[in-house]
């Protein structure tokens, strides 16, 4: 046969191909635990639907390095999660470190782009060094490599994209941590500019990888990341959960589920749940909990802006977003960060038609001059302009407290398609025991307080809000979930089945 | 065996402790209780651990964000 030497050659191609690194390097990750590039993506989709696409790339810059740069160090392709096609970029670290250079940088731009005109999901599995050096250095290196595609970084949410982190994951692996609307990182990892080492190099300073860029740091004070995982298959869990939750692209609804059995079941007690005392705070996730289908709470950024909690969940089997004050921190008084991570979940709901539902009970923004200096009015302003341009429905019910300018933020009037509100709602410009003081002229002790503040509660109630139809309903907490179920049946949106207008779609990816 | 410290997220007062040095403490309990904005705001730990310091006392007054406990992993 004329042809058998070009059959064995690309056997033997691609059986080098797919030895990456080499056995050497995947048998050490392999003793320490860390699990190589294909079994990431092996895991991640569904079983043998992987279509690998660029098996055969290497190094665009250097010819003479194509044994040493098989795939080009980022592994591409489409496979399908749940039966849903998606497009996928897995970063394969035995070969020079999944260092950024011209073919992979193609890789990622064709996965990207397929994505993005054909509707799928992006899924990016991050461990990079950074840049290839020295492929990226000097003028022709930069004017080679960098900049000459002007759509890499631009987001506008076309389709979900998720990324996440293992080990170092320096360069490419943060931008697109940065940029995806669900970043998760597991604890290996380290998201940030630079390594620690060239830190050290540049700056003099002696930092170790932890402090620079590891999972506490984002979890909870950048707010850069949406999920921790301990465990590689945590993390990869993580993504196809967040992505059951989303339709495939901006142009159709979110998937429905069926709704798990014992949904609901709970509603009796979630009364209970509210301190007899409203000097006492409750964990709002408790009444989440109660109200939505059973095991489909998937909260974001848990540790960061805790007064508020982001959450994607599911209600009769739709999703939905939950954006909730909570008690348990603060006195659920809203924060900046608290803000922003509202906001960027506002972002991500409205862009992909996940209907939103707003549960308040919150003293108001944060006030002193910790909240000033962190910019705080520059966040409510976003906050209440990311309100102003929603788009898919909307429903807010007010727990308990609903006060000045976080009534607005939080779904009041207008700002909602529909406002109900429990019996134990108060709602008024500022909490009873400041208004007393400012309005009456009195302080706690003082002669004719308690008369004062008597009066001014009263005027706090739920029925001056009934009055004005400014709730449009009073409702019994045992039959929230219910009410919710059909408002938001009521309120979907019929005539563009179920999309809305993505005002949004260019909002920053962090700010 | 990592050292993580609690911080109050909130200015007020101390109003109660709730754990000790040497307490196993799991993720979500809460430590001391601050008394802020006519409210009673606990300082919780993320993470299981056990507690090695309480850095405040009863009355004493906590700024937003300053370490009032030390927790070893």
């Amino acid at each position: 046969m004329a042809f058998e030497a070009l059959l064995a050659e690309y056997e033997a191609r691609r059986a080098k191909a797919l030895a990456g690194g080499g056995e050497k390097k995947y048998a050490k990750r392999k003793a320490a635990g860390v699990w190589n590039a294909r079994e990431r993506l092996a895991y991640l989709v569904d079983k043998d639907s992987f279509l690998e696409s660029g098996l055969f790339g290497s190094s665009g810059v250097y010819p003479e390095q194509e044994d040493e740069t098989q795939t080009d160090g980022k592994l591409a392709g489409f496979g399908k999660i749940d039966g849903r096609d998606v497009c996928l970029v897995a970063n394969d670290f035995t070969v020079k470190g999944a260092s950024t250079s011209a073919t992979n940088s193609k890789k990622i731009a064709h996965m990207k782009r397929a994505a993005t005109e054909r509707g799928m999901p992006f899924v990016t599995l991050g461990e990079s060094t950074g840049a290839r050096l020295p492929d990226a250095m000097g003028s022709r290196g930069m004017g080679l490599l960098l900049g000459n595609d002007n759509t890499q970084f631009r987001r506008l949410r076309e389709t979900p994209m998720c990324a996440a982190a293992f080990g170092p994951s320096f360069g490419s692996s943060t931008w697109l941590m940065c940029q995806a609307d669900f970043a998760v990182m597991h604890k290996s990892a380290t998201v940030a500019v630079s390594s620690p080492g060239l830190v050290s190099m540049a700056l003099g300073e002696k930092v170790d990888a932890a402090d620079l860029g590891g999972w506490r740091l984002h979890a909870e004070v950048t707010g850069l990341v949406d999920q921790v995982a301990d465990k590689e298959e945590e993390a990869l869990d993580a993504i196809k959960r967040f992505l059951s939750y989303l339709p495939s692209h901006c142009m159709e609804a979110p998937p429905d589920a069926s709704v798990p059995a014992g949904s609901g079941a709970d509603m009796d007690k979630v009364f209970a749940i509210l301190p007899e005392s409203r000097t006492q705070v409750y964990d709002m996730k408790r009444v989440i909990k109660c109200i939505v289908d059973q095991d489909t709470l998937f909260e974001l950024k848990p540790r960061f802006g805790k007064s508020a909690v982001t959450a994607l969940a599911r209600l009769g089997g739709k999703s939905v977003g939950i954006v909730a004050n909570n008690p348990l921190h603060r006195g659920g008084a809203l924060d900046g960060d608290a803000c922003r991570k509202i906001v960027d979940f506002l972002v991500l709901c409205d862009s992909f038609n996940v209907p939103l539902v707003l549960l308040t009970d919150t003293p108001g923004f944060q006030i002193g001059t910790e909240a000033e200096k962190n910019g705080a009015p520059g966040k409510i302003m976003n906050f209440m302009n990311a309100m102003t341009l929603l788009t898919v429905p909307r429903l807010s019910v007010i727990i308990r407290k609903s006060y000045g300018r976080a009534y607005v933020c939080m779904g009041g009037g207008r700002h909602s398609d529909d406002v109900s509100a429990w019996p134990t709602a108060e709602v008024s410009f500022m909490s009873p025991e400041f208004a007393t003081k400012i309005v009456h002229g009195v302080g706690a002790g003082e002669p004719g307080y308690e008369e004062a503040l008597a009066n001014i509660r009263k005027g706090s109630d739920v029925w001056g809000l009934a009055a004005v139809y400014a709730a449009q309903s009073v409702i019994r907490p045992e039959q929230t979930r219910d009410h919710l179920i059909r408002m938001l049946d009521i309120y979907k949106l019929r005539m563009t089945k179920g999309v809305g207008q993505h005002l949004m779609r260019a909002w920053p990816t962090s700010y | 065996m990592a050292i993580i410290e609690i911080k109050s997220e909130i200015t007020g007062t101390v109003w109660k402790l709730k754990a000790k040095p040497g307490d196993r403490v799991e993720a979500g309990d809460t430590l001391i209780i601050v008394e802020s904005m006519k409210m009673e705001i606990p300082v919780l730990t993320e993470d299981a651990g056990t507690v090695k310091e309480i850095l405040v006392q009863e009355k004493d007054p906590v700024a937003e964000g300053q370490v009032v406990a030390i927790i070893e992993e």
